[in-house]
């Protein structure tokens, strides 16, 4: 008897497993649909049209795919090859890095998104609630205004910047510990300061073409994405999605809100520190090769708890699919709706995104805590 | 001790107490924790004078141990000085004979557990991934649950007799549940010493019952030594081996229950005008009327000056 009741516990608790994976396949399996579909638009349309066929063989041409000099071009910066067909090139060297820029760059904004929710225990947190963004827009346009020779290594500084602001940001909300609400004041604070400073800067830039530079950068485009910016972004994202999800344990716990976790044993204060660092690194891989693009960071990982639940490792998981997804079909409206005209993929992500928020503001009451 | 418990009046058949009670007689001092603190000062920062100025508890081990008090008397507080929640300004608290900031983090957490007045639950998680996050103290970092850990969580489950929510979303569960819910984690957190911040006020009195249950049970199977802050006096009576009577921060009163909670204590300490009651079922407080401040006590002890 007592037999029947432990496999019967079995199998409902792989019931319960399988329930909870599931619903992680569902986003998993429709957000691939959605990043599928994306890409062979993506590749077909624009200034030199492919049919659907063509577009679609030239992506998969083993050829290409397997060719050792595409590869070294693509992720060690080599020459391009010579041998490359016109319809190659522009498939290879403009449109589909463009589409892993823009999957790096949703991955990167969800799971810091996912995260920085997660450390101040804040729905309406987002790599940019914490003054990160600002701090490393800041820094863009010091450096596009003043140190314009700089501007291989910009996003290195975007970075720094993203960090420097955050680590104000944790300085101001501490007193005696932080607390989600002094964060989320503090970055609210240091974000405002720091923009208007951004916006006063607009005045000393005297080159048109630079004060467009500035402006595209400041509302998040892919439009010069290639596989520099591939070679840029990967590591950092590498690095910062293994950390994420090395600790999904302390976010489970986390989520308990300080006191239980205290209680269970977790140095609160360290841990919020080192996560909130992880978010940074990411935020950072992002803003350096996009970027501002707001609202991926805030919706992605709402969309994905909604499905999932509040489990860590699920909900890393769905965004790590869902990110990509959502930011690559924007990029695909941002370049192809008003063409010939391109629009910066963070104008659709903010469009797209608002009604969204204000769609959930009003369908749920209890908005706002994790 | 050995009195506390005899004159404790029981809804269990009493023989299931006296055959357990031997062996929990010669095992104590081994393994039990003992648990004390020392001339504690605890106050809160911002607030001029300590709520708690300079008081000492030794916790009996392997027993409940009820903190009462009324509103602001400074019960809370104690506990969370106890737990390390509040670094007292002076004054040490020892578990097993070392001092309770000595302990690594988790370490502590392996051996005294609190459970505060206000949980957080987030949302979309099962009752069962919910217990087995108490079991974090015990997991390094790359690990994941041992099944050890799983027998554990499957033991606390059953404790707290909430095997039938087990893949309820915690969300969806009543005030009352959800609080057996946090218990069951406290048990899966299988520490020597549970502290529990007023564990029943709010719920009704069905849950109420199956709290207060649990820790007796907790006390009888397993080698445990609980404090809880209790709102309602009555309760005290009923569960406590022992009890702590505060007012205004500090201590008036500790002993068994019986030899605590009488009218002149009540009197002295609450403030009321109650009868107390040796009944069948145990002592019973039956409150008549709140006293004025600084009103004369009807009987015993002059009131001593704020």
């Amino acid at each position: 008897m007592a037999k029947a009741f432990d496999r019967l516990a079995k199998l409902r608790a792989a019931g319960a497993d399988w329930y909870a994976t599931s619903k992680l396949g569902l986003v998993v399996v429709g957000s691939l649909a959605v990043l599928l579909g994306s890409t062979i638009l993506q590749v077909s349309f624009g200034a030199y049209p492919l049919a659907l066929g063509e577009a679609w063989n030239t992506v998969f041409d083993a050829q290409v795919v397997f060719s050792p000099d595409v590869w070294r071009w693509a992720f060690l910066g080599a020459n391009v090859p010579e041998w490359l067909t016109r319809q190659q090139i522009i498939v290879w060297n403009l449109r589909l890095p463009r589409i892993l820029v823009g999957a790096l760059v949703g991955a990167n904004l969800a799971v810091s998104g996912a995260l920085f929710q997660i450390v101040t225990r804040n729905e309406l947190a987002s790599p940019y609630i914490l003054g990160v963004s600002d701090g490393a827009g800041l820094v863009v346009l010091l450096t596009l205004t003043f140190f314009y020779g700089l501007m291989p290594v910009l996003p290195l500084f975007a970075a720094i910047g993203g960090g420097l602001a955050f680590l104000l940001v944790y300085a101001i909300a501490w007193k005696n510990g932080t607390s989600p609400v002094r964060l989320v004041l503090a970055g609210v604070v240091v974000g405002s300061v720091f923009g208007s400073v951004q916006r006063a800067l607009f005045f000393f830039i005297d080159d048109l073409g630079v004060a467009m530079a500035a402006q595209a950068w400041l509302s998040g485009t892919l439009m010069n994405a290639g596989w520099e910016e591939v070679r840029i972004a990967l590591p950092f994202t590498v690095i910062a999605m293994a950390l994420a999800f090395t600790v999904t344990q302390e976010l489970d716990v986390l989520l308990l809100g300080a006191d239980r976790a205290d209680s269970l044993g977790m140095p609160v204060e360290k841990v919020r520190f080192a996560i909130a660092g992880i978010g940074v690194l990411s935020t950072a891989a992002a803003i350096a090769v996009a970027g501002l693009i707001g609202f991926v960071g805030l919706i992605v990982p709402h969309m994905v708890r909604n499905i999932v639940g509040s489990d860590s490792k699920l909900l890393l998981a769905g965004c790590l699919f869902l990110g990509p997804a959502l930011l690559v079909g924007a990029d695909v409206g941002a370049r192809l709706a008003l063409s010939p005209v391109q629009l910066p993929v963070g104008v659709i992500t903010g469009i797209v995104g608002g009604p969204y928020f204000l769609y959930l503001m009003r369908k749920k009451t209890n908005l706002g805590e994790v | 001790m050995g009195d506390g418990r005899s004159s404790r009046v029981e809804r269990e058949p009493a023989d299931s107490r006296s055959a357990s009670e031997p062996e929990s007689e010669t095992e104590t001092g081994t393994e039990a924790a003992d648990f004390s603190g020392s001339d504690l000062v605890l106050g809160y920062p911002g607030l001029d004078d300590p709520v708690v100025d300079g008081e000492s508890i030794a916790v009996p081990p392997d027993e409940v141990t009820a903190l009462i008090g009324p509103n602001g008397s400074g019960k809370s507080t104690l506990l969370k000085g106890l737990a390390d929640k509040i670094s007292p300004d002076s004054g040490t608290v020892l578990v097993d004979g070392r001092q309770i900031d000595a302990f690594g983090s988790k370490e502590l957490a392996r051996t005294l557990g609190l459970l505060s007045q206000e949980n957080v639950v987030p949302t979309g998680i099962s009752v069962e991934d919910l217990v087995e996050r108490g079991r974090y103290p015990y997991t390094g970092f790359f690990d994941s649950l041992s099944d050890e850990d799983r027998e554990v969580v499957d033991e606390a489950i059953r404790l707290a007799g909430i095997d039938h929510l087990r893949d309820r979303d915690v969300d969806s569960l009543s005030g009352g549940q959800k609080q057996l819910v946090w218990i069951a984690m406290a048990i899966a957190q299988d520490t020597d010493v549970l502290l529990l911040d007023e564990p029943t006020t709010f719920l009704d009195p069905q849950h109420q019952l199956e709290v207060m249950q649990i820790v007796e049970t907790l006390r009888d199977e397993s080698r445990i030594t609980v404090v809880l802050v209790l709102h309602d006096i009555a309760q005290a009576a009923r569960y406590a081996d022992h009890v702590v009577a505060l007012k205004d921060g500090s201590m008036r009163a500790r002993g068994p229950p019986e030899d605590v909670i009488t009218e002149e204590l009540l009197a002295d300490v609450f403030e009321i005008d109650a009868a107390v009651l040796d009944t069948e079922y145990g002592i019973q407080v039956v409150p008549q009327n709140p006293l004025a401040d600084g009103a004369v006590p009807p009987t015993g002890d002059p009131p001593t000056p704020d």
